[in-house]
Formats: C-alpha cells, structure tokens, sequence
C-alpha cells in the first residue's frame, strides 16, 4: 500500500480539440503499463483510446466526461482527471478542475494557442492550476515549437520556458535535447520504449547552449542558491529542478516540453516533468466551509490522521450501479469506515473502493487524502461532500441558485419517453442547478436551468446517451412580479347559497418587502377576526402570490399586515377566510403598482484586447451595464450585468464578433426591474395568449 | 432627504464654486499629495457627486484588482446616503450605477495610445458618452510632454474632463512658495485645475493652488473627514 503522499500527483491533461489530448493519454497509460497495447482515437482497429467512455466522445473524437485514471510513473502515483476542453461543460470542468492540482496544457506544434487553449488556460488560471506545456506533433509537417512557446507568452501571458529542445522536426523528429541534464533523448522502438541517452548531437549544441542560458536566466528568478551557483559556476541538476518546481507551483512560470504523441516521442520526458514539477496534495491549498460554523472557511490539511473529508466529484453509470468518484483532501478512506453526506445528512458505509482505469477497475482496500478514488453503489449526488462522522464540512456552498431558464420538452416517442425520464433523474443528481418537474396547466415536462448553454448541453446529452429525442420549447426567462409600493385592502367574501353560507371579511395593506420573499403580519386586535381563521388568511394570500396578474409569474418581495375584520358566528370557516384573502389580494395588487422583475445576468467576457470595441458594443446593444473592464495587456476581460432575455445566443454573436476568441461566462446576480417599454409587450403577450386559451 | 436636495447640499457645490465651476470640458484637474492621505477617496467623491447628477464616469485604475475600486465608490456611496439619509437609496443606486465604468489596467508598461485606444472603443463602440475620466494612479509629473499632449487632445475632441490623482514623492514633498508641489512644476502649464490635500493636525484640508488661469492658493474651506473620507464643509 503506498501512502506517501509526496508521491502522488493529480493532474489533468488539458487541450484544444485536435491536440492530440486523447492519443497523449492513450500513451501515458501505455507507459504506465496500464494497457498493453496502444489504440488510437479514431480506432482504425474499432476499440478506441481507452480514455473516451462516452459514445459522444467516441463520435466527435473529442472527451467530455471526467474519467479518472491511475497510473505508476517510476514509482509515483499520477491519477490522471480527464478534463473536458469545451467552454459549455461548466459544472463537469469546475468540478474537474477543484480535484486536480496541476495539469499539463496540450498544444499542437502546427496550429499553436487556439481559441480552446485560451478558454481551458483561463479556466486553469482561475483555480489557480500550476501547469506544464507540451507542445505536441512535432512530427507535423509546419511544426514550430519554438512559435508556440513564443505564443504561450504572448497570447496566455505565461513565462514559458523551453526545458527542452527538439532533435529535429516533421519527419525528422527524433527526440528532445533535455536542457537540464544536457543529454540528448531518443525515443526507439515500434512504440518508443527504447529510451538512448546519448552526448548531444555536433549540430545541436551550439544551440542548446544557447537556450540553456535563456532556461537558466528565467528559471533562477525563483532560487537565489541556483542564481549564486550560476555566479560560481557550480550549477547542479537538482537546483534547477528545485528552481523549476518552485516557479511552476506558484504559477510564475510553466516548464515547456516537446514531442509526439503519436510518434511515441517525449511521453516519458512529459511524464518526468510530471512528478518533478508538479505539486503533491499537500502543496495545494483546499478549502471547506464549515455548515455548523456558518459556512466559515476551513482550510483543509492533506494528513491522513485527521478526520476524513472527501469530495465526490463525478458520478458514473456502470453496468454494477453507480460509481462515485470522490477525492479524498483529509484524512483517508477504509472499506467498512462509516462517512456521512453533509447535504443529505445520511450517513452511509463505504462498501466497494476502488481504483480506476477508464472501463476497468482494481479492488483496493484503502484510498489515503490525497487520492482519488471511486465508491460503489453510494446514494449521492455530485458535488456532495463526505465528512467523518462528527464533522459537517462542504466542500462547495450549500447555497444552489435558482434556476433562471426554462424549456418545456417533448419526447418524439415512446423510448424516447422512457429514456427521457432515466436521463433526467441522472442529470439532476449530477448537477443540482439543473431541475425538471411536469407543469400542472400544459402537462409538458420543463427543465430548468442556468442559461440557454446549460440546457442545451443536456438536450444534446439525452440524445446521445439514453437515446432520447426531444422536441423542444422556446426558452422561457423566469420572469417575477412584485409591487412597488403600499396599498389597502379591504375585502368581504360573501356567498349565500342555500345551507351554510360562506362569509369573511379581511382588511390590511400590502407593502413591499426588501428582503425575502413573503412576509404575514397578524397586528388584529380584539379578535375581529378569530384567531383559529389567521392561518387561513396566511394561507390565502400565499396561494395569491404564486401567479401574479400581470404576466402569470409568481410574486415576490411582499409583506402582508392584515389589522381588522369580520367573521360570522355560523358561515365563517377557513375555506370563507381563504377566499377573503385572495380576493383582498386581488383588490390590493393593481392598486400596489405592480411591476416585472427579470433575472439580471452577471457576465464575464474575455478575450483579446483588440476586439473589445467589440464586446463594450455587443453588451450595449442587450441592455447590458458595463460593471468594469480589465486589460492585462493582450487579454482583457469585462464585467456586465446584463438581462438573461437578452443574453440569448449571445455565444454565437460573440463568436462572430472576436472570431471565436473570446469566451464568456454567466451567472445569475439578481432580479431587477424590466423597463418600461418591454414590460408592457410581456403584458400584451400575456393577455393575448390569455384570450387565445379562452 | 431626496436625491436633488442631496445635489444642492452637496459639500461639493463649495468645490465647484472654488474653481470656477468645475474643471471644465477639454480640461485637466490634479488632485496631488503625498502617498496615503485621501486621494482616491476624492476622486472617488468627485465622480460619485457627478454620478448623482446624472455624468456618466469612467474611472481608469491602474490597481491589480477592480474589486477593491468598487468598494471605494460602494463605501462612499452608503456613506453619503447615511449622512443624508437619502431617499430610496437602492434605487438611486441602481441607477447610477448604469453612469459609472471602471477601467482597470493591470500590466505595466501600458502606452497611452493603448489607454486612449480603449477609451475610445468603451465611449464610442460601447456607446458610453462619458463626461468625465478620472485617472487614479497615472503618475502625469513623469509623463512625457507628448503623452500629455495626446490626453488634452483626447478630452477636447471628445468634450470631457479629465482628473488625475498625482503622488507627491517623499514623507515630506516639498511645495514651492506659490503652493505648486516640485513635482508639478515643470507640468503646471498643462494644469487646468490643482488641488493639494495636506495633513492639518488630525485632518486632511482640500487646497486649490491653481484655478484656471489663476495661481493663486486658496483654501477650499473643505475637509476630509477622517473616518468616512468624504469631503466636508470645515
């Protein structure tokens, strides 16, 4: 059993589509000694790169689901995370990228930093990822590592480091020159197992000398002992590896390697670099929030003697039930251990642990922090967070916004009905801002979610993977209604239709309310109305608030004081006082200056400075507010709060806008007053279709 | 009290009034003083009174982080709504927040041509007409005399104003007889408007040293006050 944790590295293998990340994986796990043979993507031999579990993947040749794999590289434990490149995958590449603690950034020697590279480097950034580069298909006809590192600084704004050099390019392309060691490294053999080291070619040395000096300069920033050494001449491996490591781990400089995937060249360099460069668990910084301590940071502490806390970051539907993969960040896991879920606050018994490898797994009995793992027929949902009993941390807020999307979908079948209901139950345990339920009026089934994207992605999810068609709605913003200031009620309920009649009469005033979303005052004195009836009254008004009279949407933000009234001795009842109350709400909404609210997006774009003219107009035009903008150079990003009504197929326009280099994300923020002008076409709309259904 | 009120008794009618009033379009304002003695806070004020008067602000920083920004104008904001227990004051609020863009250049070394670049493409591309340009950390007394030259070039062509916050160098600046800082000296033709904040005892006094065509230090009769940073009336 290892358990030292200074050999275990997490990491993800990050690309544009195209850059070879599937055939780069394929190969570690073939070095590794995982698979014994190596497929390639678009499987001549039918069997596909192990790593692609997903028939979405198998297709577009591209990965999009986090597996997570574990692989020996000379006696470290690497798990690699398999992180999905593509911008529109949110939650899976957030969820991805928090269990990761380094990565290496795939590029291809021909087409250099693509618009993807830009998007996954950012999205690295953000978490604050420490990162290695390899520049992949060097054996490309147009190969130029050398541009592409340049690229590196220029477009991501990285101090990259040539660490290696390339003993020739295209065909020609041998192996590296390591400018550490100063060797020369061929890869031999039909799949490179045949590692020579050899003195470095005549040819090459000048040049190598050359870029050791441009290594050694940048890289003895991070060490004074390495900059003195180079002063005495007296320069060791081991402190430029140790200059190397510090500058990666804080993100001040990213090492660059050099092969070919495909080629079987520089794999085993890449993987050196890997468990050199890269941090352990116990470098990277996690935090939990404590639920018993009002969500307070906690920092948590990769020892494997404190209580045990353990994220489960990706769930998987294998033939033997569902699969839980989890990272361990404190403490460790036992087969038998009792763990409790903090957001179902169940407690369960770790059954099953497991290892995995793609599609095939390995029994282990024991998973140390540090380590991710997998859980066998766990009742849990993503992002759920496992404690030892005792102890209630989370590992991501409890707080999951509100939904601001809805779209009404149709199964085009009766599989597809089927099949819709299987998909839909596993994509709300997956992804907790993603919700369904069957609208009572209309009997069609919604979903609703966090932008026009989040939706899609999932539309095109149940095609693929539960054979599921849909037809599909037109997007539906969740508009709200509210009022605007107070107004009086007064309202008598009276019926007399023979037997016992129904009689109340509820007095008060609306108001605004600007925090929550409903408030019931009961200041009634002397039993004008009889204390056995408030309940009713309350009950009233809250079923008056779930469809406003403007646009049908439900009303927030109001707080309800009722101060007199009346009751009957004989034809009062609580069904009297219910009617009362809503017919007072009634009398009072129109009067309270009700308007429509709609759900203000905060939005994030960023992209090249050369095109933000471009972006400033794009958000002008969608009734955007520019919050601020931030130029770092050749990248700028800009803050908006901006209506969700407008930001519909914002992605496209942006894409056309900055030639798909830029990339924006959006949040929910608030919900804010619609103007004028659009809120009186939502209120035709919504009495034209009134009038339609009548 | 209600927003115009608010406007009317604003300390900063005092300020105006002392100048001129105000800056001026096509004209350039410094706020200078040693490091740490309110700077921000002013300009911060100085762009929140025009907010409330309906001016649209870009506020251009030179900070690592925007965020911090924000807190000043949301800081000074509630303090002025507290002090004067402003009406709807999230309205107001949201409202002027639609006046107000922050621009923050994070890399060194940037030129004013890719400043102004900018400028330009959030006024016209993104059609924010701005009145005023508030310029937090631009060092104007080591610019060169053609930078400067392109920064009045840029406020007259698009009819606006432009303030600078200028750091006086030292514990101790030294200010000439005539109330100018010896930084400044070789960049007061330049100036439209300069006003010098200075430690007296516990506060810190707002002085104009030049006002237009006229360089003569007067005292603005105006304060920060210590704990909110908003400018008062002595």
């Amino acid at each position: 059993m290892k358990t030292d944790i200074s050999l275990m590295r997490n990491i993800g293998i990050s690309a544009h589509i195209d850059s070879g990340k599937t055939t780069l994986t394929e190969r570690i796990l073939y070095y590794c000694k995982k698979i014994h043979a190596i497929h390639e993507v678009r499987g001549k031999d039918g069997v596909g790169a192990t790593m692609d579990s997903m028939e979405l993947e198998k297709e577009r040749g591209i990965t999009i689901a986090s597996a997570a794999t574990n692989v020996t590289w000379k006696g470290h434990d690497i798990n690699i995370i398999d992180t999905p490149g593509h911008v529109d995958f949110t939650i899976e590449v957030e969820r991805a990228l928090r269990v990761l603690d380094g990565a290496v950034l795939v590029l291809c020697s021909v087409a250099g930093v693509q618009s993807q590279s830009i998007t996954v480097d950012r999205q690295m950034k953000r978490y604050n990822v420490p990162r290695i580069a390899f520049i992949n298909k060097c054996d490309r006809t147009g190969a130029n590592p050398y541009k592409v590192k340049d690229q590196l600084i220029e477009k991501l704004g990285h101090n990259a480091v040539l660490i290696q050099i390339p003993i020739g390019l295209e065909d020609k392309h041998e192996g590296v020159v390591d400018l550490v060691t100063m060797k020369a490294v061929y890869f031999r053999g039909d799949q490179g197992d045949d590692i020579e080291i050899t003195d470095i070619p005549d040819d090459l040395k000048d040049e190598a000398e050359e870029k050791r000096e441009v290594m050694l300069d940048a890289v003895s920033m991070f060490s004074d002992e390495l900059m003195e050494a180079m002063m005495e001449g007296e320069v060791t491996e081991e402190l430029i590896h140790e200059a190397i490591r510090k500058g990666t781990l804080t993100q001040e400089l990213t090492p660059v390697c050099i092969g070919s995937a495909y080629k079987n060249k520089g794999v085993q360099s890449l993987l050196d670099a890997v468990v050199q460069y890269l941090p352990t668990p116990t470098e990277v910084e996690n935090i939990a929030l404590d639920l018993d301590n009002d969500e307070q940071e906690v920092k948590l502490e990769a020892d494997e003697t404190k209580p045990t806390v353990a994220l489960a970051f990706k769930l998987e539907d294998g033939q033997y039930g569902q699969l839980t993969y989890i990272r361990v960040y404190q403490g460790k896991i036992k087969k038998g251990d009792e763990l409790y879920n903090t957001r179902s606050r169940k407690k369960f018994k770790v059954g099953r642990l497991i290892k995995m490898h793609s599609d095939h797994m390995e029994d282990i009995t024991e998973a140390n922090c540090g380590d991710i793992t997998a859980l066998f027929g766990i009742d849990c949902a993503s992002g759920d967070t496992f404690n030892a009993p005792g102890l209630n941390y989370s590992m991501t807020s409890m707080f999951v916004p509100a939904p601001v999307i809805s779209l009404a979908i149709s199964p085009k079948d009766k599989t597809a009905a089927d099949n819709m209901g299987k998909a839909l139950n596993r994509f709300t345990k997956e992804d907790p801002t993603f919700r369904t339920f069957v609208d009572p009026e209309s009997n069609q089934t919604i979903v609703q979610g966090m932008g026009e994207l989040h939706l899609d992605v999932y539309i095109e999810r149940m095609k693929r993977e539960y054979n599921a068609e849909v037809e599909v709605g037109r997007p539906q913003v969740a508009y709200r209604e509210a009022i605007s200031r107070r107004a009086d009620f007064n309202y008598t309920h009276k019926k007399q239709t023979g037997g016992s009649g129904q009689y109340g009469r509820v007095a008060g005033f609306i108001e605004p309310l600007s925090e929550g979303e409903y408030e019931f005052v009961n200041s009634i004195k002397g039993g004008a109305i009889p204390t056995e009836y408030i309940p009713a009254c309350d009950k009233g008004f809250k079923s008056a608030l779930a469809k406003g009279s403007l646009i049908g949407f439900p009303i927030v933000g109001i707080k309800v004081t009722i101060n007199d009234g009346q009751s009957h001795p004989v034809d009062s009842s609580d069904m009297a006082f219910q009617h009362a109350a809503i017919g007072a709400f009634k009398e009072a909404y129109p009067k309270a200056k009700p308007v429509i609210l709609e759900p203000i997006m905060k939005v994030s774009v960023e992209g090249p400075t050369e095109f933000q003219g471009n972006v400033f107009g794009s958000i002008n035009q969608r009734r955007g507010i520019i919050i601020s903008s931030v130029d770092e150079g050749a990248f700028s990003t800009v803050e908006a709060e901006v209506p969700l009504s407008e930001m519909f197929g914002y992605s496209t326009t942006l894409r056309s806008l900055t030639q798909g280099k830029a990339e924006f994300t959006m949040e929910f923020l608030k919900y804010g007053k619609v103007p004028m002008s659009i809120s009186e076409e939502l209120i035709k709309e919504y009495q034209d279709k009134k009038k339609k259904e009548s | 009290m209600v927003k115009a009120e608010l406007n009317k008794r604003s300390p900063l009618r005092v300020f105006e009034k002392t100048i001129n009033g105000g800056v001026g379009k096509g004209n350039i304002g410094v706020i200078a003083s040693k490091k740490g003695v309110g700077k921000t806070a002013c300009l911060v004020h100085i762009a929140t009174d025009k907010l409330f008067r309906g001016r649209r602000v870009i506020h251009v920083s030179f900070s690592q982080k925007v965020d911090h920004i924000i807190t000043w104008y949301e800081d000074i904001f509630k303090e002025i709504a507290k002090k004067r227990d402003l009406e709807n004051a999230v309205d107001v609020h949201d409202e002027i927040i639609k006046n107000r863009v922050i621009m923050n250049f994070s890399k060194g070394g940037i030129t004013v041509d890719q400043l102004l670049s900018s400028l330009k493409a959030m006024i016209q591309d993104g059609n924010f007409t701005a009145n005023s340009i508030i310029f937090d950390g631009y060092d104007i007394s080591a610019a060169q005399d053609v930078d400067v030259q392109k920064l009045k070039n840029f406020a007259r062509d698009l009819g606006l104003e432009i303030w600078f916050s200028s750091s006086l160098k030292g514990e101790d600046p030294v200010f000439l007889e005539n109330g100018v800082p010896e930084d400044l000296v070789s960049r007061i033709d330049d100036i439209d408007v300069l006003v010098t904040l200075k430690f007296e005892g516990d506060f810190v006094r707002l002085q104009v040293v030049k006002d237009h065509d006229n360089l003569e230090t007067k005292d603005m009769n105006l304060r920060l006050e210590p704990k909110t940073m908003l400018i008062v009336r002595d």
